[in-house]
């Protein structure tokens, strides 16, 4: 048996950082080539997606703790940028306000739940994301069930919206690197792995998963910012919706929980099938994930990334078995 | 010579039930103690308290001159106490490695420059520096207890506990988890050792605490307490007059 070598130093690292900076190239031009509107408005969407993705991969991959309430910080986060525009805010700034107040909500959140063992984050993360969604709907200054506009002296540039949204994106997906290879990221992984074995060995557990929640939480609340200056209107049922936040837990399980590339791969899946799907049955899309999500923890509870490392064993199997015979 | 460790008065019940009653010791730096004790004495209860995973009902602990009575799990670590737990517990999604890596990033010499050489130096020490690159998932029971011991000195602990490292390993495996015991304490550390086979306690440490019934049945060096009857009668039962 052949070791396997550690794959580090600077050549292999160039070498990996390769396809991402191509893709991130290929992304940044091509609105240039006379994309329709719809396309280019399907491309920002799958952008706000992935950012949102990545980032709750940050709290429910590398540190394993699931939440089904991140539409409380994706909806902070348009609400904040939506009223901040309002008031003459730059939208530049406020995208940075939306992260963090979402960060601080993810606290609120956070505090009393990360001391519980067990599912009762997750839990809690669901009545969470129900009560503000009732009182957004009863908040008179931002027009409560019918919404809240936004109006800017400036004209709709779309291209603008488009650049806005891959930065963020690769933003988040930079951020999810340094994490995973960090001091911090070995400590989510090792609160992941066994709480109790993380705290004795010297890692504060609560303080590591409230950070992780609140940098998921920012990211979230940046690209709810960010969408809700393209929609220039939002409503309670729309930003904080439920589907809202079955949809972020859901990009990272189809592409692949606690990987850095799964979220994105997922968050684009899942951008581009979602507008079809809920323009063509627009009733069951809900129900046609819920089934998704069962075929993937049935047989492939890696998501895309599990399947994709499982067809690379097959095929290094096959190709021993060839120079095998060969031999 | 100050103690490192005093334990005064500690008691600790678990719904009225106590697991630990008064018991009162002070361990002297740089010393081996054994810990012993029938099953249910409440030895791993008081490793528990000591490393602050569980809080006490009543009584205090000092070490090095500062009250640790109710320390968190992760600031013991941080000021030197580390505790090995019965059943290994690694961080299953990391490579051996990885897991000596999280002792050293976050216990108490945290922020090392040479990070890979020392998780390799700590690993040759325990005896499995050929194992540093396999997920720590796949292991036997007798390379977790390594592992298990590795991650813990990571931490570079002042005093550290260790919970039956022995238990279920050959004999000849016993002897090198020994000697690495006596090893580790040579090099400074000072250990408390959780342990029931009697011959690793007389080869091994310098003091005994016994325990009973969460009770200290008494307390001395190892060959004293072999021989006496307080600590027989606990562990083999009263001879009754036929």
């Amino acid at each position: 048996m052949s070791g396997v070598a550690p794959s580090s130093g600077i050549g292999s690292r160039v070498v990996r950082a390769l396809p991402p900076l191509v893709l991130l190239g290929v992304l940044a031009v091509l609105p240039l080539f006379n994309l329709g509107a719809n396309q280019v408005k399907v491309l920002f969407l799958t952008f706000t997606w992935i950012t949102a993705s990545v980032g709750w991969n940050i709290l429910g991959g590398f540190t394993g703790q699931v939440s089904f309430g991140f539409a409380v910080f994706y909806g902070l986060g348009a609400y904040t940028t939506a009223v901040a525009i309002n008031h003459g805010v730059s939208p530049y700034v406020t995208y940075p306000l939306a992260a963090g107040v979402a960060a601080a909500a993810s606290l609120v959140v956070g505090m009393p739940t990360f001391r519980l063992r067990g599912p009762y984050f997750a839990i809690a993360t669901i009545g969470v994301s129900e009560a503000v969604r009732i009182i957004m709907t009863n908040l008179e200054f931002t027009g409560g069930s019918s919404g809240y506009r936004i109006t800017e002296p400036v004209p709709f540039r779309q291209a603008e919206h488009y650049y806005t949204a891959l930065a963020l994106a690769a933003i988040a997906v930079g951020i999810s690197m340094v994490v995973r290879h960090s001091r911090f990221g070995l400590g989510l992984r090792a609160v992941r792995d066994d709480q109790e074995a993380a705290a004795d060995s010297g890692v504060n557990p609560y303080t590591f998963k409230l950070a992780a929640h609140a940098l998921a939480a920012a990211l979230t609340g940046a690209a709810g910012g960010v969408f809700a200056r393209y929609a220039a209107f939002i409503d309670p049922d729309g930003v904080f919706g439920f589907p809202r936040s079955v949809g972020i837990l859901l990009m990272p399980v189809i592409g692949g929980v606690n990987t850095i590339w799964g979220p994105v791969i997922g968050g684009g899946v899942y951008g581009v099938i979602e507008e079809e799907l809920t323009a063509r049955f627009p009733q069951v899309h809900l129900l046609l994930y819920g089934v998704l999500v069962m075929l993937i923890i049935l047989f492939e509870p890696g998501g895309v990334m599990g399947l994709l490392a499982r067809l690379r064993r097959r095929m290094v199997a096959l190709r021993r078995a060839a120079q095998w015979r060969h031999s | 010579m100050a103690a490192l460790l005093t334990v005064e008065e500690l008691t600790k019940y678990f719904s009225g039930l106590a697991a630990l009653d008064r018991v009162s010791f002070a361990i002297g730096e740089g010393q081996i103690v054994g810990l012993i004790g029938p099953n249910g004495a409440g030895k791993t209860t008081l490793f528990s308290i000591i490393a602050g995973s569980e809080p006490p009902t009543s009584g205090k602990i000092t070490f090095e001159g500062r009250d640790f009575t109710r320390v968190k799990p992760f600031h013991a670590v941080h000021e030197g106490i580390a505790r090995t737990h019965q059943i290994a517990k690694p961080f299953r999604s990391m490579t051996v490695r990885e897991n000596v890596e999280v002792g050293l990033r976050f216990g108490r010499g945290s922020g090392t420059r040479n990070m890979g050489k020392e998780a390799m130096d700590i690993l040759e020490l325990v005896g499995i520096p050929s194992l540093a690159e396999m997920s720590a998932a796949t292991l036997p029971v007798g390379d977790l207890k390594r592992l298990e011991l590795a991650r813990t000195l990571a931490a570079r602990p002042r005093l550290l506990l260790c919970d039956e490292v022995c238990a279920g390993l050959t004999e000849s495996e016993m002897q090198s988890i020994l000697g690495l015991l006596r090893r580790i304490q040579s090099l400074g550390t000072t250990i408390i050792y959780v342990e029931h086979n009697m011959r690793a306690i007389l080869s091994t440490c310098h003091h005994v605490i016994v325990l009973n019934f969460g009770k200290k049945l008494a307390e001395g060096p190892p060959e004293k307490m072999q021989n006496d009857p307080a600590v027989i009668e606990a562990y083999i039962g009263k001879k009754t007059a036929a």
